[in-house]
């Protein structure tokens, strides 16, 4: 058993987990945010993708001890209060999702990557987009809107960082 | 913004899947929870000559260690199949023995043979790894084909020769007589690839025992809870049916894997009471791959005869269905009834003879998987169709075109009567779509490229809306496949549509408030859906064969029905109207050509507070319906697909795929397009990516995502979807269906294109870069001999 | 799957012989191998740690050399069982020929693996064996250049 502390969501938690815990089951089990969901046991599906200090990782192969004081955000953890993220509002607008169980991960991948073409002024064409979603599998949607959501919160976002400036 | 018929409403599911609060069994947490995991046999076939659980027992948090002798002797019963099939001598199948936990022999890599309850997940996996097992390895067989050879291992002592069928449909002597006069025959060995489901939430089960009130309570991954409860109750004695609450809470996904009830349920279930704990299970991805029903895997033989001007004059169709180690749930009907009755694809043809043999091996056993049967039969058809207008020297649409049915009812020799449709009228739409006009010009541009270019068709039919329960069950169905209905109107007047169908992605919540709110001229926000609940719903049979719109959607209109004949009456009571008069319209229960209304709510609270009803009126405002479908729905269209190989490398991507469905009414058009896509998707994945694999040893190969190829996000291309409507005369909306069609439809379009590229027609699923590669190399072959 | 090789060890054949049939010798330089016993003339039970892709399982087995030709050539056989992870099966024909000071060995390898060993490894087994196969010579060829007494990973 190891002490794990690390901020979640912006609040700090602290548990005593065997050191075998992955970082999924912290987030399920331990704090019970169980929208961060296991598609797989061989780190392919995305499904358990969240952020650990901004940048997208899969939960399912992350040991939660090796993140003592890491900063992490899940899927509960991207709205802000009452507002949800662009993000979260594209994938309703355009249909992106029908059984929801790949949701969290698509969306924590789709901000991240926004995210870093951003940073790194690329267009995220939607070639991009897709090569992009190389690690995240959706078995309802054939990707048509999960693509047309990612590439419309892209816009969005990308306005609300020239607003911000 | 209209919410109605037609409208494209954004889902009201949403929300809750978005922010991670969806809530699927994995993250059900309860009292008192223990967890199980199974331990399976790593043989595809063996004698179990011993099990050894002491030191498994001595573990750390370990509650029990059980085995299948403990399940049957508290009388759990062995799994069945629900449909009853049989062969052309008239003799009954021949089911084999299926225990949730094996007792004496393991039949295929992953069949359950003990399990490990403990207090954590962790535990109860050391714990199985302690379990000790004995095995007698006996001699394996995992192909249909050599299943039938003799001398082949036997695999259960019920089935000589692995036969569990052996079953016709048609007129033999009809169908050999159209091929005698033929002036062409077109003959192929066509092989539909096993494949795997796959719905990105693992299966998972929590059940929960009370021992006061003798009553279990399943949370389960289930497509149709209902008809898991009744499987439960009345097939595996788990517990009867009132002491048995099944609960199907957000499920995700199902594409049919979820439909069949399976022994880890059973198992969680007996153990919960064996050992006063709640047990959850959650299959990893491995166990899915391993344990979840696979789809498909045919080998069939086929001859159509065509006579001088493309008529076609006989069609006789050979097929060996792998059913696996044991009979799933509906896995009878789908090779037989879900397939030979569409063997007349979109054609007037008067000759047809199928033949199926049900066969046995040493394989995961296999069931519906999206389409069921009708895939099969349209990759089929529309294979032999391209095929033959390229022997002809024909335009493949042209072929088509020239058998298109073009009149309706229209009775099939294959059981079916088509009811409604507009073949012809699909293929124009789709061709326009797709510019084939443009196509020699774009083949051409792409030859500079370096690239050959292939266009494919696909005119698919299906039967859908699975029903009617009078029809299936003379056909053998153990169940009645109708669906029910109860609209609740609450005292303030919002509404509660308790279904029986169930929703794990198809967006029930918002196209059932739909027709409700349209019919009532309510907010959509107004309404609320109830499902997957067996304590809340009486009674359902599910979502599964495109049949939520057609039957489930059409139970909801008969419960309204009912509603409105009652505020009707209510209305004309307190307003002194004539009943005739009365009219709905904006949520207000208006008098034709006055200014005298009630506001809906007024009505809802006149039924309950009971005031002033007519005589002999009930008070209340809650109608029930079961809705049993005069025929079958059949969905059809022409999908278009185009392709580009890379000569070099085989490697090919779908670079332009056009689908023209005819669904009839469409309640959503957002969410109906939304469905093709991911059809789409699965079938590009079964045309060029997906295939399980077992080697000779009965070992499965492709059990992970590392070797299972899934369709991702730069495999598939967007997709151009069209609507065609023809309304269904079957049911009161005129609804076809939509949830299969591009599971269906696009296989058979992509091989199509492919070996339109290539110019050779001997192509197998899936189409991978080397299969590609090869039959191109074959075909370049005689030409540079030439 | 079936594999084949060949690999040089500097020293005399008989000193290789006594070697191969050794349980010390067979425990230090089995990739992975926690315990070896002898329990009959020709036989031996053993432990294993092994991974295979991404499955890592223990392996508790039985272990036989058969058509014993001393000093020339004999056929090794196990079977090892790894609960939840399946299991692993198979047989090598070990022969020595003298070259020189030194001797060559050659072999042939059967093996078989089932369950989530072969699901999810399956892609993996061959270079998996390759790998361990030169592990164990290379342990091998140490523990006979430093007489036996050092004990190998």
């Amino acid at each position: 058993m190891t002490k794990v502390s690390m901020k979640v969501n912006g609040k700090a938690v602290s548990r005593d987990v065997p050191d075998n815990t992955l970082l999924v089951d912290f987030l399920r089990e331990q704090l019970r945010l169980t929208g961060t969901h296991v598609g797989c046991d061989t780190t392919q599906c995305g499904a358990c993708v969240v952020h650990v200090n901004g940048k997208s990782i899969k939960s399912c192969t992350q040991l939660a001890v090796s993140l003592a004081g890491a900063e992490v955000t899940t899927i509960e953890g991207i709205a802000n209060g009452a507002d949800l993220h662009p993000m979260q509002v594209a994938f309703n607008d355009h249909h992106g999702l029908q059984c929801g169980f790949c949701t969290p991960g698509m969306i924590m991948t789709g901000i991240d990557m926004v995210n870093r073409y951003q940073a790194q002024g690329r267009e995220l064409t939607e070639e991009a987009i897709r090569f992009e979603l190389e690690g995240n599998i959706c078995r309802c949607t054939g990707y048509h809107n999960i693509v047309k959501a990612i590439d419309a919160a892209a816009q969005q976002m990308s306005g609300m960082a020239k607003a911000a400036e | 913004m209209s919410t109605g018929i037609g409208a494209r409403v954004k889902r009201k599911e949403d929300k809750r899947f978005t922010t991670g609060q969806g809530r699927y069994t994995d993250d059900v947490r309860v009292d008192n929870q223990a967890y199980a995991v199974f331990v399976r046999s790593p043989h595809a076939h063996a004698k179990i000559t011993g099990i050894d659980k002491s030191e498994a027992e001595a573990m750390d948090g370990v509650i029990a260690v059980l085995d299948g002798h403990q399940l049957t002797g508290d009388g759990i019963g062995n799994l069945i199949c629900g449909w009853a099939v049989s062969s052309k001598d008239g003799s009954p199948m021949n089911m084999g023995a299926w225990s949730a936990l094996a007792t004496d022999t393991a039949r295929y890599v992953g069949d359950a043979v003990a399990v490990v309850i403990a207090d954590s997940r962790q535990e109860a996996r050391d714990a199985a790894e302690a379990v000790v097992v004995d095995y007698e390895e006996l001699p394996v067989v995992v192909t249909s084909d050599k299943a039938l050879e003799s001398g082949a291992p036997q695999i259960h002592d019920n089935a000589a020769g692995n036969l569990c069928f052996d079953w016709e449909i048609g007129d033999e002597a009809a169908a050999d007589k159209g091929l005698a006069e033929a002036a062409h025959v077109t003959q192929m060995r066509i092989v539909n690839n096993r494949l795997s489901p796959n719905p990105m939430e693992p299966r998972s089960a929590v059940a929960i025992y009370d021992s006061a009130e003798e009553h279990y309570t399943l949370y389960t991954t289930s497509q149709n809870p209902h008809v898991a409860r009744l499987v439960l109750s009345a097939f595996y004695n788990v517990a009867p049916e009132h002491k048995l609450r099944v609960i199907a809470p957000d499920v995700g996904g199902g594409f049919g894997a979820k439909i069949y009830i399976y022994p880890e349920e059973i198992t969680c279930l007996w153990a919960s009471m064996k050992t006063g704990r709640s047990v959850k299970w959650t299959a990893d991805r491995s166990e899915a791959f391993m344990t979840d029903a696979h789809g498909r895997d045919h080998i069939t033989n086929a001859r159509m005869g065509f006579d001088q001007n493309g008529k076609i004059t006989g069609f006789k169709v050979d097929t060996l269905a792998n059913l696996g180690a044991y009979m799933s749930l509906f896995s009878s009907a789908t090779p037989t009834y879900l397939y030979a009755t569409l063997l007349s694809g979109q054609y007037d043809i008067a000759n047809i003879y199928g033949n199926v043999k049900g066969v046995y091996t040493n394989t995961v056993p296999v069931d519906a998987y999206r389409g069921a049967g009708r895939p099969e039969a349209s990759f089929l058809v529309e294979r032999m169709m391209e095929t033959a207008a390229r022997e002809m020297g024909m335009d493949p649409a042209e072929l088509r075109r020239r058998n298109f049915i073009g009149s309706f009812p229209h009775q099939t020799p294959v059981i079916m009567t088509y009811d409604a449709g507009d073949f012809a009228g699909n293929l124009d739409m789709a061709q326009k779509a797709a510019d084939v006009a443009g196509f020699p010009a774009r083949r051409a541009e792409a030859a500079q490229r370096g690239k050959l270019r292939g266009l494919g068709y696909s005119c698919y039919i299906e039967a859908c809306g699975i029903a009617p329960s009078a029809a299936v069950g003379s056909l053998g169905a153990g169940v009645g496949l109708w669906e029910s209905a109860e609209v609740r109107v609450n005292p303030v007047g919002t509404i509660e549509i308790l279904t029986g169908s169930h929703s794990h992605g198809q967006g029930h919540e918002t196209t059932f408030s739909q027709i409700v709110a349209e019919r009532f001229g309510l907010p959509i926000e107004n309404v609320s859906i109830v499902h997957g609940d067996t304590d809340k719903v009486q009674f359902g049979m599910g979502t599964y064969g495109s049949r939520s719109g057609a039957v489930g959607m059409s139970a909801i209109v008969k419960a309204m029905d009912k509603v409105e004949a009652k505020v009707r009456k209510i209305a004309a009571h307190v307003l002194e109207a004539s009943e005739d008069d009365i009219v709905i319209e904006n949520g207000a229960v208006k008098v034709a050509g006055t200014d005298k209304q009630m506001l809906w709510h007024e009505v809802g609270l006149a039924a309950y507070t009971a005031h002033n009803l007519p005589a002999g009126m009930e008070p209340g405002l809650k109608e029930t319906a079961f809705y049993d479908p005069v025929n079958f729905t059949f969905p059809a269209g022409c999908y278009i697909a185009e392709v580009e190989v890379d000569p070099e490398t085989g490697v090919t991507k779908v670079v332009q795929f056009t689908a023209a469905d005819d669904f009839g009414t469409i309640i959503n058009p957002m969410i109906v397009e939304g469905q093709v896509h991911g059809g789409a998707a699965q079938g590009i994945g079964q045309a060029m990516l997906e295939g399980v694999v077992y080697d000779q040893d009965g070992q499965l190969l492709t059990g992970s995502y590392m070797d299972y190829c899934m369709p991702r996000a730069d495999d598939v291309p967007f997709y151009t979807i069209e609507h065609n409507k023809t309304v269904c005369p079957g049911n009161p909306l005129g609804i076809k269906g939509c949830g299969e069609a591009g599971a269906i439809g696009t296989p058979p379009a992509i091989i199509n294109a492919i070996t339109d590229a290539i110019g050779n027609n001997d192509l197998q699923m899936p189409a991978t870069p080397l299969k590609v590669w090869t039959a191109l190399q074959a075909a370049a072959k005689p030409m540079a001999a030439e | 799957m079936d594999m084949t090789g060949e690999f040089r060890i500097s020293a005399p054949r008989d000193v290789v012989w006594q070697a191969l049939n050794s349980p010390d010798a067979l425990r230090a330089c089995i990739p992975g191998c926690e315990a070896l016993e002898k329990t009959s003339d020709n036989g031996f039970s053993a432990t294993v740690m092994q991974k295979i892709g991404p499955v890592k399982a223990r392996f508790n087995g039985e272990v036989q050399l058969e058509n014993i030709n001393a000093p020339e050539s004999y056929t090794i056989r196990g079977e090892g069982k790894g609960g939840v992870a399946g299991f692993a099966k198979g047989g090598a024909d070990v022969r020595l020929a003298e070259d020189g000071g030194d001797t060559v060995l050659t072999y042939t390898v059967n093996a078989q693996i089932g369950g989530k060993l072969a699901a999810l490894g399956s892609r993996l087994i061959e270079s998996t064996s390759k790998k361990l196969a030169a592990k164990f010579f290379e342990n091998f060829q140490t523990y006979i250049t430093e007489g036996g007494a050092g004990r190998m990973s």
